[in-house]
């Protein structure tokens, strides 16, 4: 029993320490206010949240950032995928060329896009201009109605890739088989994969989709490079909120409260993502 | 004929999005490489400009970026030796011995389960921690943390690399009286070596690329490290576009050899979160 431990330990401590031990502390770090009196203990920061309509704001913008970049990058991959999924030259150098985006750092990724997105001199005003496009109004990331649009756009650009990657995979993981026995049935091309490969792409779908959720819902490094949560608070997502609160505002507890319901929401969606990984049970 | 028409079509369609994923970096190291005159130019010269290195020697010789890769390489390589020797050992016991009350499983799952965490969860209490400590602005507080960081992606990979082993050659080792451990070092760790070499990267990767935890716990010159130094630049009043590129496109190099030797492993990293925090 003793040797068991002695390879574990190590691992459960680090965790215990580094990972655990912290969600502890912000609970009772979120649970304290500073006041003219003196620290109160009390849920007055999670009663707050009901209130306060920054908070509100950031949940819209990261409900609205998740939903429109996940419809559009599984759309996007899954094309991407099925373009791939042939045996076409230069299959390897496209699959490589295009998992590019995703491999870098997401800083690197926010000053490659502003210098894209500079409305003077950026490479895609800078290009339409040459064309003949007045660029006038499309000032992307400094301008409000079209920041948000903007680094969804980002996103779109660097995690299709992982989509495409993973549903590239599972269609490979398909065998011929279901689709001899449809081609013998005369299904058209429609049918064959609406009744054949959806349905045994599906796991690779689901988790794809369940990674996808839980990295949209926390965004942070992209959006701080592109525009800081702005111009205004036009892009602040709840992650970005929950920076700005503790570390400009200095205000942990009250971002402490707000961590957790980003962590309830995240929760959910690894709960399930984690329950679909179930490892065998004997090994 | 259909045949080769329907791949015209599909090359119709890869190649806008091949340039479309590309082209953003090529801009960029182009800029890099251009005079400032150049990279204000109508229209944008994509393709001929006078190539200039001064910008990578303005970057990482007069400013602080060399310290910045100094302090990312050190952070990256220890934390990723760290989480290598510890995660690989509680994945080899995770796979090799059989617990009680289910612990296999139950650990495993626990395991995973706080890779799951948003960083930012984290973020407010580790700063505090680290304030008390005073480990603010210090290299082992980013080593601690990504350590923990990497700690579950390399239990899961390792275990699952384990799990695909036989056990007869590592039982003949202990038959032959050589203890666990040993078993563990020379006779199923240089059997897993490419995967092990694959979790490494990975981690690598993650570390290399981490901006969070590195924004929050590093504010000074000497601690900062390269995507920290990047974005501090960025978010200044005035953008020095040539230097930004440099820096940023040095940061990309590591990241892109090592991925092009990774490929075969991508998909079983990625899926178990490894990248992105």
């Amino acid at each position: 029993m003793l040797l068991p431990l002695l390879f574990i330990t190590p691992a459960v401590a680090v965790l215990l320490a580094l990972s655990i031990y912290p969600l502890i502390y912000s609970v009772t770090i979120s649970l304290q206010r500073d006041t003219s009196s003196g620290t109160v203990w009390g849920v007055g920061n999670f009663t707050r949240l009901f209130t306060d309509n920054f908070f509100w704001t950031a949940m819209a913008h990261t409900f609205v950032y998740a939903v429109a970049a996940l419809t559009c990058e599984f759309l996007l991959g899954l094309g991407l995928a099925l373009l791939l999924n042939a045996q076409i030259r230069g299959r390897g150098f496209f699959r490589a060329s295009l998992l590019v985006p995703m491999m870098l750092p997401p800083v690197v990724v926010g000053v490659v896009w502003r210098l894209m997105l500079n409305p003077d001199f950026g490479a895609i005003n800078g290009t339409l201009k040459w064309f003949g496009i007045s660029t006038e109004s499309l000032t992307w990331t400094a301008s409000p109605r079209l920041a948000m649009l903007s680094v969804i756009a980002v996103d779109v650009w660097q995690w299709t890739p992982f989509v495409f990657l993973v549903l590239l995979a599972g269609l490979q993981a398909i065998p011929q088989e279901p689709y001899e026995a449809a081609l013998i049935d005369g299904s058209s091309r429609w049918q064959t994969f609406r009744h054949v490969t959806l349905p045994l792409l599906k796991p690779a779908i689901l988790i794809v989709l369940l990674l996808r959720t839980m990295d949209l819902l926390r965004v942070f490094d992209q959006i701080f490079i592109l525009t800081e949560g702005g111009p205004g608070f036009a892009t602040e997502t709840i992650s970005l909120y929950i920076y700005r609160t503790a570390f400009r505002f200095f205000d942990f507890g009250y971002a402490a409260a707000m961590s957790f319901v980003l962590l309830a929401l995240t929760n959910v969606v690894s709960a399930i993502y984690i329950k679909f990984l179930q490892p065998p049970e004997a090994t | 004929m259909d045949h080769k028409k329907a791949h015209s079509v599909r090359y119709l369609l890869l190649v806008p999005a091949l340039v479309f994923a590309v082209a953003p970096v090529y801009w960029m190291l182009t800029i890099s490489l251009k005079t400032e005159v150049e990279q204000f130019a109508t229209p944008p010269p994509w393709f001929v400009f006078t190539p200039t290195l001064a910008h990578y020697y303005d970057a990482f010789v007069t400013r602080g970026f060399g310290q910045y890769l100094l302090t990312s390489a050190i952070v990256a390589v220890t934390s990723t030796a760290c989480a290598l020797v510890i995660g690989t050992l509680a994945a080899y016991g995770l796979a090799r011995f059989e617990l009680p009350f289910r612990l296999n499983r139950r650990l495993s799952l626990w395991i995973l389960s706080t890779r799951m965490f948003p960083a930012i969860v984290t973020a407010v209490p580790l700063f505090l921690m680290m304030r008390d400590v005073r480990l603010l602005n210090t290299r082992a507080a980013l080593i601690l943390i990504y350590t923990a960081f990497n700690l579950p992606f390399v239990v899961w990979m390792m275990r699952g690399f384990f799990a695909d082993l036989p056990r007869d050659l590592e039982e003949a080792a202990l038959v032959d009286g050589d203890s666990r451990l040993g078993a563990l070092v020379r006779v199923a760790l240089p059997l897993v070596a490419p995967g092990l070499a694959a979790t490494a990267v990975f981690c690598l990767i993650v570390s290399w690329n981490e901006f969070l935890f590195a924004l929050v716990l590093t504010q000074t010159e000497a601690a900062m490290t390269l995507p920290v130094g990047i974005a501090g630049r960025v978010t200044q009043y005035e953008i020095k576009w040539g230097v930004m590129s440099a820096a940023a496109s040095v940061a990309i190099v590591p990241i892109l050899v090592f991925a092009l030797a990774l490929q075969k492993y991508l998909v079983r990293g990625l899926s178990m979160g490894a990248v992105k925090g």
